[in-house]
């Protein structure tokens, strides 16, 4: 009943935690990029973990959680603001079973477990989408905007919509599980 | 367009009535839910849906700031947010405190301002459309408390002064209607009182004020109100702050005015939209310069309950961001869960493989699942148990008598033409649910292959013996799903959707003594001291897509 999901084994690189990177992403400062495992990351995406808080030591600048999905050409990018006259940029922390869907742009600071974010989205600067919110296709989050817990948000500017089902969470943690297994490589 | 399968729930039919409406009418829809909003109430044995379960609130908080407002001031906050949450008067996004430009250091570049929060006068600003307050007057000294340093204009307001003095006058009279309702305990209907003696207020004003409106008596239809007539005359006339034509220099007359201001108008941005003045309590002037920021209303947690039983089905956590729910009695958890699909669908991508990937629904294929008129198709239900018991299940299609006599009298007879579809004739088990195999995907997915390759023997060597791929019946069994097969033959003439309502009963072995006993149902039945059959029964409608007529040839290769 579950159709599988294939992609070509060459272009994909899985690691022992099972995450699944594809070679045409474009991972830059992968040393500061934290993959939960289980995690996709799709062709054409773009994870800027080199845009890392000045100082020293090792910052990690995006933290990704477990059965997460970012998908084609996405971009992920840290927020940054000038604050008391320093610019710098601030780390994006994502949680388990979130979903992101194709070109979207996502300069979130803090998205919850179980969000799924559509296709062709725009989520602003300081972003912070709790848990079980959902926004639909071609959504543009404004900056600084929170969207709370089990919301849907839609338009431009995204605005809430509806409260979303109790049983979301359930729903999007099977939906993530079933999308990783979903996933196979084909030999080619 | 993906099959689809949605539950029904009987809230919407009679009492007497219990089965579903026609799948093809238009109004059927409302009777049918994706089974995940669907609730499961335990004491009346059934299906609750939204519709019809009672809501209560159970929390209130900012949507914004999170911020849990107790109830208690609720009221005295107007339902809105009362700290720094400010949404765009234009766009309806969250406005955002900045602070003014530090001032010029004199070498060309502003020079690095000491304090933390920055320089005042501090304004709103929309990070959407770049409104801010400043445009309209609206400034800060600190950035904090925006609310109540907003507030002295909001109670000055000519609506809010109204608001108040009408509920001064009423006040009085509310409180003396509801003294006596306690002192007539006898009464049924006393807790109408304080609501009548107001409608009998308002219903005078109204007949004064506008000629030929009758006036709504309540009074009249209830005895207990005949009683308070007294009450009624004692009511003096309320009289208005403000004379109507005062309110042509608050600048909303709607002529001389609006139309001058029409006149230097530049672009159609300077009027405000209905939506954006939708929610003034009083009429303002159009132009959007005199938009307002406008407080973010909160939201509100809710509790839901079942409509006959009052058990409660839903209660979330106190915490306003928690997701988790001290009760959550929902379908998913009683119900098998089914889902369906078309073979020949899933199929037709199976062949164009994409290498990289992709959802089967892209819009290339979005044709791909349709049927032609007068073929048959196969199509697969996959039925989940969401029970620690296994259980047996049994489907049958609805015989659809509408639709049979729409076809021998409407006149549209040939676009009705149905289509018959084939099911498993004989009951099946779908296996228990077991925590275990939430698990199997951490064992490298080589379970799913090994049922896929199960499956494409079984078929294989279906062929071989009945020289036939077998379509209607069990076709697969995997921890606690069970897929079965079934067949659609659409007519020749037939049009719309392959749309039918399915009756779905599935029996388990329960623990209690009698099914009337309390505590009925929990999905752990583990222990089984008396084993009795039990067996409950739902409708669902199953939609398997448009038919296409059989003219239209859309793609060489079908």
């Amino acid at each position: 009943m579950d159709v599988p999901v294939y992609y070509s084994k060459a272009e994909f690189i899985e690691t022992d935690t099972g995450n699944k990177v594809s070679r045409r992403a474009t991972i830059a400062g992968p040393q500061n990029i934290i993959l939960g495992g289980k995690t996709i990351i799709s062709s054409g995406a773009i994870i800027r973990g080199d845009l890392r808080r000045t100082g020293p030591g090792h910052a990690v600048v995006i933290s990704l959680g477990r059965y997460c999905l970012v998908g084609e050409g996405c971009v992920m990018r840290p927020p940054y603001k000038t604050y008391r006259g320093n610019f710098n940029y601030y780390p994006m922390k994502i949680g388990d079973y979130v979903h992101v869907g194709a070109n979207t742009v996502v300069e979130a600071a803090t998205i919850g477990n179980h969000v799924v974010i559509g296709k062709n989205c725009v989520i602003g600067k300081f972003t912070i989408i709790k848990d079980c919110a959902q926004v639909a296709d071609n959504t543009v989050i404004p900056p600084n905007t929170v969207i709370p817990a089990l919301a849907l948000f839609s338009g431009s500017p995204g605005r809430f919509i509806e409260d979303l089902p109790e049983s979301t969470q359930e729903m999007v943690e099977s939906q993530t599980k079933q999308y990783y297994s979903r996933f196979q490589p084909l030999e080619r | 367009m993906a099959p689809t399968i949605h539950y029904y729930c009987p809230c919407q039919s009679g009492e007497s009535v219990q089965t579903p409406p026609p799948p093809h009418m238009a109004s059927s829809s409302a009777s049918f839910h994706p089974l995940h909003s669907l609730f499961f109430c335990e004491e009346c044995d059934a299906v609750r849906c939204n519709r019809c379960v009672s809501v209560e609130v159970s929390g209130y908080y900012c949507p914004n700031c999170l911020f849990e407002v107790p109830s208690a001031s609720v009221r005295a906050e107007k339902n809105r947010c009362a700290r720094n949450c400010f949404s765009c008067p234009i766009c309806r996004s969250t406005l955002q405190v900045v602070a003014s430009d530090p001032p010029d250091g004199g070498d060309g570049r502003p020079s690095v301002s000491l304090s933390n929060v920055g320089e005042p006068p501090f304004f709103l600003y929309c990070n959407h459309c770049r409104w801010d307050s400043a445009e309209v007057g609206i400034t800060f000294e600190k950035p904090t408390g925006l609310a109540a340093q907003l507030q002295k204009f909001e109670d000055s307001a000519p609506e809010s002064l109204e608001f108040e003095r009408l509920k001064e006058h009423f006040e009085p009279f509310l409180r003396t209607s509801s003294l006596s309702s306690l002192s007539h305990v006898p009464s049924t209907s006393s807790h109408h009182l304080p609501t009548s003696s107001a409608t009998a207020a308002a219903s005078a004003a109204l007949a004064r004020d506008i000629p030929g409106v009758g006036k709504y008596n309540p009074l009249a239809r209830s005895r207990v109100g005949r009683d308070r007539t007294a009450n009624k005359d004692e009511m003096p006339e309320y009289k208005s702050r403000m004379e109507i034509g005062v309110l042509g220099q608050l600048g909303s007359e709607g002529d001389g005015s609006d139309v001058e201001a029409l006149r230097r108008m530049e672009s159609a941005e300077e009027i405000a939209s209905l939506e954006q003045r939708w929610g003034n309590s009083w009429t303002t002037s159009l132009g959007t310069s005199d938009l307002r920021p406008l407080r973010i209303p909160l939201h509100s947690k809710v509790s839901k309950r079942c409509p006959s039983c009052r058990h409660i089905l839903i209660k979330p956590e106190q915490k306003a961001q928690s997701v988790r729910y001290k009760i959550k009695l929902v379908a998913a958890n009683y119900l098998p869960a089914m889902t369906v699909a078309l073979p020949h669908h899933t199929q037709g991508a199976d062949a164009t493989r994409r290498p990289q990937a992709k959802v089967p629904s892209a819009p290339d294929d979005r044709n791909a699942g349709a049927m032609m008129a007068g073929k048959s198709y196969p199509f697969h239900l996959a039925l989940t148990n969401p029970l620690y018991d296994p259980i047996q299940v049994r489907l049958s299609v609805q015989r659809m008598h509408v639709t049979a006599a729409t076809n021998s009298t409407a006149p549209e007879k040939a676009r009705r033409t149905p289509f018959a579809v084939s099911l498993p004739t004989s009951s099946f088990p779908v296996a228990a649910f077991a925590e275990a195999w939430e698990y199997d995907d951490d064992d490298d997915m080589f379970g799913l292959e090994d049922d896929e390759l199960g499956l494409e023997m079984g078929r294989t060597r279906d062929k071989d013996g009945k020289g036939k791929v077998k379509t209607v019946g069990v076709l697969e069994k995997r921890a606690n799903v069970t897929v079965v097969g079934g067949e659609v033959v659409i007519g020749k003439e037939a049009r719309g959707h392959v749309k039918f309502n399915m009756l779905v009963s599935y029996t388990y072995r329960s623990d209690d003594p009698l099914p009337s006993e309390d505590g009925a149902g929990t999905p752990s039945r583990t222990v089984a001291k008396t084993p009795e059959v039990k067996t409950f029964t739902f409708y669902t409608v199953v939609d398997l897509g448009p038919i296409l007529p059989r003219e239209e040839k859309l793609d060489p290769d079908i």
